[in-house]
C-alpha cells in the first residue's frame, strides 16, 4: 500500500514539473487563398488564411493599408475565423500582405511569417445605364435603348407649361449621362462632354465612350421629335392644337364646323413636318386630301415618325380629332 | 477489516453524492412560466405581442432610426461627424463592418422580429373559453397586428441591409445560424405578412386602441414595401399595384380578401387559410356569425383618414399639431409610436421613450439645419415656418436655444403644456407613417403608370393643405413624366421632411450618391464625399454575424 502511494505521489510531482514547463511557440506560416486576383472597383475580394498563427492581419495595398509603410501609420486589418472581405474603390495595383503571427504569453516572443501577392483592380465601365435631355424646359426625357448601342431620343415639338406652350429645339438639349463610374471619359462628336453644353441633335449624334482601363465603346444617339400635324384643315377650316402636358405623345385637335355640315365624308388637308412621316387610322394609312373620314365620332390618328438615318428609330403619337358645328 | 470497511464506505458514499445530483438536476420546474406552456390564453398572447411593440418604444431602436434615416442624409448637419466617433463615420460612410450602430440597427430589429415571432409561433396555444366568434376575432386581430410588426421590422432591416436571414418562428439551439436570403425573398416575406394583416385587422382602432395598428396601417405599408421595390422610369407590376391600393385606400374603390392577398386555390385551401389566421373555423360557425370568403370585401379607408388638421375627436388643430400630443392619432396619422410620460409609474424612463424630441431641441442638438438647406427645401413654402432659429420664438412662446446659426424643426418640438416632469422620459408619440404619405405614395405611383393628369390632383391635395396655414396658393403644375416625378420628390420632402426617413427615400429614388456626394461637396468636413454608388446604398451586415457564422451569413458586395 505504502509502495502505491509513493509512486502516485512520484507520478502527480512529476507532472506538476511537466505542467509548469515552458510553452513553446508554434511557427506560423502564413499562407492565404483568394477568390481571384483581377477585381473591378467595389468588387468584394474574399481572403481565406490557410496557414497557422494564433493572430492574422492583412494590408491591403492602398491608401494608408500599405505593408511597407507600416512604421508609418499604415495599418492592416484583424482577419476573424480565417475570413477576410474588400473591396477597392480605385483602380491600380496593391500588394496585399498576410502577416501571420504566433506568440508566447505576455507576447514576450512574437513570431510572423508573411506572404504577398499582387492583385489588379480595373475601372472598365463603358456602359451607359440611362441617358437623358435633363432639361426640356423643366422636365428630364429619357432616351430608349436599343440593341447595338443605339438609343433614341423623342422629344415634343412644344412642351406645355399652364397655359404656355414652350418650343424646343433639337438644336440645343443639355444631355445627362447615368454611367456608374465617374472615371468614364465621354466624347461627344469627338468633343468632351459637358454636362452644361447644349447639343445640337438634329443629326445623329456619336458618342464614345472610354472607361479608365482605356475600353473605348461608341454608342449613337438619334433624335425625332414626336410626329404631329403641322396644320390639319376640314372643309377649308383649321383645328386648334390642345397638347397634354403629361403625355407628348398625345394631342386633340378640336375643329368647329358650320352647323348643318356633313360630317359623315370629310376629306382632310393636312401637312406634315417631315417627309418620313406616316398617318394612319387603324392600319390604314391617310394621304391629305384624298382619304375620307367619318367624324361623326371622335377619331383617332395614329402617326408614325422615323428617323431619317435610321428606319429602326421610330416614335408614335396618337392625334384625336373632335369635330363639333357651330 | 477496519481500514478494508473504512474505504468501502467512503467510495459508497461518494457514489451517492454523484447518483444524488442526478435527480436534483433533472427535476422539473413547477409553478414558472414557460414558451411552452404561457400562451394558453389570449391576454398572455396580448402581453407577448406588447412586448414586441415595446421595441418602437426602446431608445436604441429610436436612436438608430434618426442615425440611420435622417443624419446621414442632406437635410442636416450634425454635432457627431468626427472621424474619431462611431457615429461620425458612419455618417460620413466611412466605417467599417465593424460599426456599432450598423450592429445596434441590425440586433434591435432583429429583437423585434424574435418577440413578434412568438407570438406568431404560439397562437395555436391559445384555448378559446367558448367558441365565439368575437373571441376568435381577437386572437385574430393579435396575430394581425404580429404580422405587421415583423413586416416592419423586417422592412427595416432589408432597406439597411439587403436581403437578411429570415429567422424560423420557433428558434431552436441547434439553428442558430441561418443564411441571408436574398432581398427579393425577404420582400415577398413582408409583402405575405402585410396583406394577410390587411384582411385580419380593423380598418383603424380608435380610443384606447388607437395605438394599435390597422389594416390601414397595413395597406399603407404594403404601398411602402412595393414602392421600395420597384425603380423610378421602370414599368413594373409593383407601380400598378400601388396604384390599385391607392385607389382603395384614397378613393375608395372597393377590394376583396382575395384581390389584397393575391389569393391562389392551387396554394392554400380557403379554409385552411382562415384556419392559419384564426378566422372563424366554417363548422363552428353560427348562423348570425359573418363567415369571411375571397370576394368580401375590405373595410373601407376612404373616410378613416385624411388630410384635414382634426383630432381623433374630429376637433381642428393646426398643421404642427399633427406632431404633438395635441394631436396624437389625428385625421392624418397612420402608424404611431406610442409613448406616455412615466408610463410605468415611476420617473425613470423605462419603456415610455426617451429624451429624443429634447435631445433634438436643445441647446446642443445632435442633429439641426441650416438657413441654406432651409430655403433648398422650402423655398417660398407655406411649411417653412415650422423651422425654428436660434433665439427665435416657438408657437407657445418659448424661446429657442440651439446654437449659432442652427434651425431646428418644430416636429421635434414639445410644447411647454405637454413636456415630461422627468427630462428623461418622451411624452409625445413619434410619427412613423401619416396620410400625406399615403397621398404622396399613390401620386408618384399614378405618375409611374402613366397617368399624369391624376397625379398632380394628388399632388396638389397636400400642397394646397398645407397652402392652408398662410393661405398661400401656389400649386404644383403639369409636365411630363420628369418634371411630375421631380415635384412629387420636393413635395415629399417639403412634407415629410425631419421624419427620419430622408436617406432611404433617396436610396429607394436611386440617387442617393448624387444627391449626398453633391451635399458633401459643399460641406468644409466632405460629409457625404465619400459615398461610393452601388456600395453605400446598403450598410454592411455587422462583422460579428460573419465571425459567429463561419461566412453562412455573407457580406454585401463591396465590404
Amino acid at each position: 500500500m505504502k509502495t502505491i502511494i509513493k509512486v502516485c505521489l512520484s507520478v502527480c510531482i512529476s507532472l506538476l514539473f511537466v505542467s509548469c514547463d515552458e510553452e513553446s511557440i508554434s511557427t506560423p506560416v502564413a499562407s492565404v487563398t483568394v477568390n481571384q486576383q483581377e477585381f473591378s472597383i467595389n468588387e468584394t475580394m474574399v481572403i481565406h488564411f490557410t496557414g497557422v498563427a494564433d493572430q492574422v492581419s492583412i494590408y491591403t495595398g492602398d491608401n494608408m493599408h500599405k505593408y511597407d509603410l507600416r512604421t508609418e501609420s499604415n495599418t492592416g486589418f484583424v482577419v476573424n475565423k480565417g475570413l477576410f472581405t474588400y473591396s477597392y474603390s480605385v483602380s491600380g495595383q496593391y500588394k496585399v500582405v498576410c502577416v501571420a503571427s504566433t506568440y508566447s504569453d505576455k507576447a514576450e516572443e512574437i513570431r510572423q511569417d508573411t506572404c504577398s501577392f499582387i492583385v489588379t483592380v480595373t475601372d472598365d465601365v463603358t456602359e451607359i445605364d440611362k441617358l437623358s435631355c435633363a432639361q426640356v424646359l423643366y422636365d428630364e426625357v429619357f432616351a430608349q435603348k436599343y440593341p447595338n448601342d443605339e438609343w433614341l431620343m423623342v422629344l415634343p415639338r412644344k412642351v406645355k407649361y399652364s397655359t404656355a406652350a414652350v418650343a424646343i429645339p433639337l438644336t440645343g438639349q443639355r444631355l445627362k449621362f447615368y454611367i456608374q463610374s465617374d472615371s468614364t471619359k465621354v466624347l461627344i462628336n469627338g468633343n468632351p462632354y459637358v454636362s452644361a453644353t447644349k447639343y445640337n441633335l438634329t443629326n445623329p449624334v456619336d458618342i464614345q465612350v472610354t472607361s479608365n482601363y482605356g475600353t473605348v465603346r461608341p454608342y449613337k444617339l438619334y433624335t425625332i421629335y414626336y410626329p404631329e400635324f403641322d396644320t390639319f384643315k376640314l372643309n377649308g377650316v383649321a383645328g386648334t392644337v390642345v397638347r397634354s402636358e403629361f403625355d407628348y405623345s398625345y394631342f386633340e385637335i378640336g375643329v368647329t364646323l358650320p352647323t348643318g355640315t356633313d360630317v359623315t365624308n370629310l376629306v382632310p388637308e393636312f401637312s406634315l413636318f417631315s417627309p418620313t412621316d406616316k398617318v394612319y387610322i387603324g392600319d390604314v394609312e391617310q394621304i391629305s386630301g384624298s382619304s375620307a373620314v367619318d367624324f361623326t365620332q371622335n377619331v383617332s390618328y395614329r402617326m408614325v415618325s422615323t428617323s431619317p438615318d435610321n428606319p429602326d428609330m421610330q416614335a408614335e403619337s396618337t392625334i384625336k380629332v373632335k369635330v363639333k358645328n357651330q | 477489516m477496519n481500514k478494508s470497511l473504512f474505504n468501502i464506505i467512503l467510495i459508497s458514499c461518494s457514489l451517492l453524492v454523484f447518483s444524488g445530483c442526478d435527480n436534483f438536476l433533472d427535476k422539473e420546474i413547477l409553478g414558472n412560466s414557460t414558451d411552452k406552456n404561457y400562451y394558453d390564453t389570449k391576454y398572455k398572447l396580448q402581453s407577448a405581442l406588447n412586448a414586441g411593440y415595446d421595441i418602437l418604444q426602446s431608445d436604441l431602436f429610436n436612436e438608430c432610426e434618426w442615425r440611420f434615416g435622417e443624419a446621414t442624409a442632406d437635410d442636416v448637419w450634425g454635432g457627431d461627424e468626427g472621424l474619431a466617433s462611431q457615429m461620425g463615420q458612419l455618417v460620413n460612410f466611412r466605417f467599417n463592418t465593424s460599426n456599432s450602430w450598423i450592429a445596434d440597427r441590425y440586433y434591435i430589429n432583429y429583437k423585434g422580429v424574435r418577440r413578434v415571432n412568438q407570438v406568431i409561433a404560439n397562437v395555436d396555444k391559445v384555448q378559446l373559453s367558448l367558441p365565439l366568434y368575437g373571441e376568435y376575432r381577437d386572437v385574430r386581430e393579435i396575430l394581425g397586428q404580429a404580422k405587421f410588426l415583423r413586416a416592419f421590422y423586417y422592412f427595416n432591416l432589408v432597406k439597411t441591409y439587403g436581403g437578411v436571414p429570415i429567422r424560423p418562428e420557433v428558434e431552436t439551439i441547434d439553428n442558430f445560424v441561418i443564411p441571408r436570403s436574398t432581398a427579393a425573398e425577404v420582400y415577398a416575406y413582408i409583402e405575405k405578412d402585410l396583406r394577410e394583416a390587411a384582411i385580419m385587422l380593423p380598418a383603424r382602432y380608435t380610443g384606447v386602441s388607437a395605438g394599435k395598428v390597422g389594416s390601414g396601417t397595413a395597406i399603407a405599408y404594403l404601398m411602402k414595401v412595393l414602392m421600395y421595390q420597384a425603380t423610378p422610369g421602370e414599368p413594373s407590376s409593383k407601380w400598378k399595384e400601388m396604384k390599385r391600393l391607392g385607389e382603395f385606400f384614397i378613393d375608395g374603390v372597393s377590394m376583396t380578401y382575395g384581390d389584397i392577398l393575391k389569393y391562389d386555390e392551387a396554394q392554400e385551401d380557403w379554409e385552411a387559410l382562415r384556419k392559419r389566421l384564426w378566422f372563424k373555423p366554417q363548422e363552428l360557425n353560427q348562423p348570425t356569425d359573418p363567415y369571411e370568403t375571397k370576394n368580401t370585401q375590405l373595410p373601407a379607408l376612404q373616410n378613416a383618414y385624411s388630410l384635414d388638421f382634426k383630432d381623433s375627436y374630429g376637433m381642428n388643430i393646426t398643421y404642427l399639431d399633427q406632431f404633438t400630443g395635441a394631436g396624437e392619432f389625428c385625421r392624418g396619422s397612420v402608424f404611431e409610436v406610442v409613448f406616455k410620460e412615466s408610463a410605468d409609474g415611476s420617473l425613470g424612463d423605462t419603456n415610455e421613450g426617451s429624451f429624443l424630441y429634447d435631445t433634438f431641441y436643445s441647446s446642443s442638438p445632435q442633429i439641426w439645419t441650416t438657413q441654406t438647406i432651409i430655403q433648398d427645401l422650402f423655398g417660398t413654402d407655406p411649411r417653412r415656418t415650422y423651422m425654428i432659429g436660434h433665439n427665435s420664438y416657438a408657437p407657445d412662446g418659448t424661446i429657442c436655444v440651439c446654437g449659432e446659426s442652427r434651425n431646428v424643426s418644430l416636429k421635434w418640438y414639445t410644447p411647454i403644456k405637454e413636456r415630461p416632469q422627468n427630462g428623461g422620459d418622451n411624452s409625445k408619440n413619434r410619427r412613423v407613417m401619416r396620410y400625406a404619405e399615403v397621398i404622396l405614395m399613390y401620386a408618384e405611383a399614378l405618375n409611374e403608370c402613366g397617368e399624369g393628369s391624376r397625379a398632380l390632383i394628388e399632388l396638389n391635395k397636400t400642397k394646397s393643405k398645407a397652402n392652408t396655414i398662410t393661405g398661400a396658393t401656389a400649386l404644383y403644375v403639369g409636365g411630363g413624366y420628369g418634371y411630375m416625378r421631380d415635384q412629387i420628390w420636393k413635395e415629399r420632402r417639403m412634407e415629410l421632411c425631419y421624419e427620419w426617413d430622408r436617406f432611404f427615400d433617396l436610396v429607394r429614388q436611386k440617387r442617393a450618391a448624387t444627391v449626398i456626394k453633391e451635399y458633401g461637396f459643399l460641406r468644409a468636413n466632405k460629409r457625404g464625399f465619400y459615398f461610393r454608388e452601388g456600395i453605400n446604398e446598403l450598410f454592411p451586415i455587422p462583422q460579428n454575424e460573419i465571425d459567429i457564422s463561419n461566412g453562412v451569413v455573407e457580406q454585401n458586395p463591396g465590404y
